[in-house]
């Protein structure tokens, strides 16, 4: 059988060659341009010894080459793992490592870099997607491939398709390993819910190598909608799109959505009405940025609830559920939740806080690789999600925090686990954690609190310039403290929650 | 070091992930607000050039929103190297 990721985009492809496929930073393709695209990419990547099964790692931007990598590895079962190119050389490695990549399609500059510092291995072949590159294949020989398509016959869908890391630097990366039957599903059960149609014009404004981007290229592409892709994310680059290019659905980040209306307010700011539907995830919106929101764009708003591993969970219409303004929504029909109770095992009664627990057909395939850690998050096929939560009467869930020690700064997840371990090989370092400060523009920002060894000194630029150097980009700490302890309990445990109120108290923010 | 050389090096540098648009004019660029570095990623910009040309930047400097414009930043690049002959 062939892909039917990719047999349902070609479909597209031969139904409607003409029509708008995708928009990014001012290029554009029509379907029929855009399976040419694919098929040249596949063509070029059997051509290379490319096989069913590989996997390819890509540090990668937002691009239409990028999302036509997606479906030319559906075609072929090969399995994309897109990374984050700021994140340090070192993390890169553990991520290869880690997903078992064979081969690498890189920027150029990426892979300059990555030579000055010694290199990174893979055992396949490489790929420099701008230029040419000692030892890498240039790119631009796609423009040669033949543009039949070179369609794998034997996928079976639960190949993987992508893998997305989560985690750090320092921490063992947790790929979530998503099947080519998952992104089917998981696209099918948005389209439903949202009521997609083939002539929406869907805006994705997120990084590629995350899952929610991922979810808004593919989507239109199998619908037969047209993609807008936003190459990269600031406010003013998003309202621009937005009065050109009309998007009229879109999934946004609740942080984003917040400096996007500052900056509409600012501006003054006219002509966004293409709008029929927004739904903002990774946190709840605030209430006020939600009513004006809606005010300016006048169009149907929506949040929802779920997690990299599960999909999206929930979902609720702000104007039709009026009463619930508080809450996540009720579950996808593919989806049930249960709050569970400290054991891991009994259910919560009805407005009593526990984790949130969810089963789902849209969750993934497990972390690969690591079996063990998915089954270990796991109770009777309930995958817990580290975020606490309560149930109403009427079944609507509700966000009550976090379980698990995490900074989610613009909807990326921070361990701080990651940091500490860094800022702690600074020998003037006696003691260090990271910890969540709120932040107006990104949610939340990396704050670190510093205990320094007796008679060492140490500045902040120094510890900027050791993270700038050892860190991710989103890993950053924006705000540091000097303290002379940090707060923990009888048994010597670090309390991080209680960090930010103990430096309030100190005076020292 | 010429300015040539700087230029090069930041060019290349602030366009690791998106090419900047031939039209546009690289010098009076605010490489910030343009998207091309995030406000995230400013610090290990900074860091990158202080390891490349063994110079320092003032917490001021970081701070200076002059220095997101491509042809202040070669510049002030310029000068730091040339102050530490």
């Amino acid at each position: 059988m062939r892909s039917q990721l990719a047999d349902l985009f070609y479909k597209n492809a031969a139904e409607m060659p003409q029509k708008q496929a995708i928009w990014c930073d001012g290029k554009t393709a029509t379907y029929s341009e855009m399976a040419d695209l694919v098929s040249r990419y596949s063509n070029f990547l059997v051509s290379k010894g490319v096989q069913y099964g590989d996997h390819v790692a890509i540090p990668m931007n937002n691009s239409i080459e990028s999302v036509a990598l997606f479906f030319t590895a559906a075609d072929l079962g090969v399995c994309l793992v897109p990374l984050n190119p700021t994140l340090p050389l070192d993390s890169i490695k553990v991520a290869m490592q880690s997903g078992d990549m064979k081969h690498l399609i890189a920027r150029k500059s990426f892979l300059s870099d990555c030579a000055k510092k010694g290199g990174v291995y893979v055992p396949g072949i490489t790929i420099c997607l701008d230029g040419e590159f000692e030892g890498a294949f240039p790119f631009s020989e796609v423009a040669t491939m033949p543009t039949t398509r070179p369609a794998c016959e034997h996928i079976k869908g639960n190949e993987s398709l992508i893998l997305t890391m989560t985690s750090g630097s320092t921490g063992t990366p947790k790929p979530i390993d998503i099947s080519q039957q998952n992104k089917v599903d998981r696209s099918l059960a948005h389209i439903r819910v949202y009521g997609l149609i083939k002539e929406d014009r869907i805006l994705a404004a997120t990084p590629l190598y995350h899952s929610l981007a991922e979810r808004l290229v593919i989507l239109p592409l199998i619908l037969g909608a047209t993609s807008i892709l936003l190459p990269r994310f600031t406010p003013a680059i998003w309202l621009k799109c937005a009065e050109e290019q009309k998007p009229t659905f879109t999934i946004a980040v609740s942080a984003q959505l917040a400096q996007i209306l500052e900056l509409i307010k600012q501006t003054e700011a006219q002509g966004i009405d293409s709008f029929r539907s927004i739904v903002s995830s990774s946190a709840l919106l605030e209430e006020k940025v939600k009513i004006e929101l809606i005010d300016r764009l006048q169009c149907e708003f929506h949040e929802m609830y779920g997690t990299s591993e599960t999909s999206t969970a929930t979902d609720i219409c702000f104007q039709a559920a009026r009463n619930k303004q508080k809450s996540v929504g009720l579950p996808f029909d593919e989806a049930e939740i249960r709050i569970l109770r400290d054991d891991e095992d009994t259910e919560c009664a009805v407005g009593e806080v526990g984790e949130i627990a969810v089963k789902s057909k849209l969750t993934c395939k497990g972390y690969y690789k690591l079996k063990n850690m998915m089954d270990m998050a796991t109770t009777n096929g309930f995958f817990r999600t580290g975020d606490l939560g309560y149930v109403d009467e009427d079944g609507y869930l509700y966000f009550a925090g976090r379980k698990k020690e995490l900074i989610i700064t613009g909807a990326i997840n921070v361990y701080p686990n990651d940091v500490d371990a860094v800022v702690k090989q600074l020998t003037a370092v006696e003691d260090c954690a990271a910890f969540s400060y709120p932040d107006e523009r990104l949610g939340e920002v990396v704050a670190l609190a510093i205990v320094v060894k007796e008679d060492c000194e140490l500045n902040e630029r120094t510890v900027k310039m050791y993270c700038a150097r050892n860190l991710a980009d989103f890993q950053q700490p924006h705000k540091i403290f000097f303290v002379d302890m940090l707060p923990k309990n009888a048994m010597g445990k670090l309390q991080r929650n209680r960090i930010l109120s103990h430096i309030k108290t100190m005076g020292l923010d | 070091m010429t300015m040539t050389d700087i230029k090069e090096f930041v060019t290349e540098y602030i366009q690791r992930e998106y090419t900047v648009p031939e039209e546009v004019d690289i010098m009076t660029l605010n490489y910030v607000e343009g998207g091309y570095i995030d406000s995230m990623a400013f610090i290990q910009f900074i860091s990158t050039i202080e390891d490349e040309y063994d110079i320092e930047f003032e917490v001021e400097d970081i701070d200076n929103p002059e220095l997101r414009i491509v042809g202040k930043l070669i510049e002030f690049i310029k000068s730091k190297i040339d102050e530490q002959k």
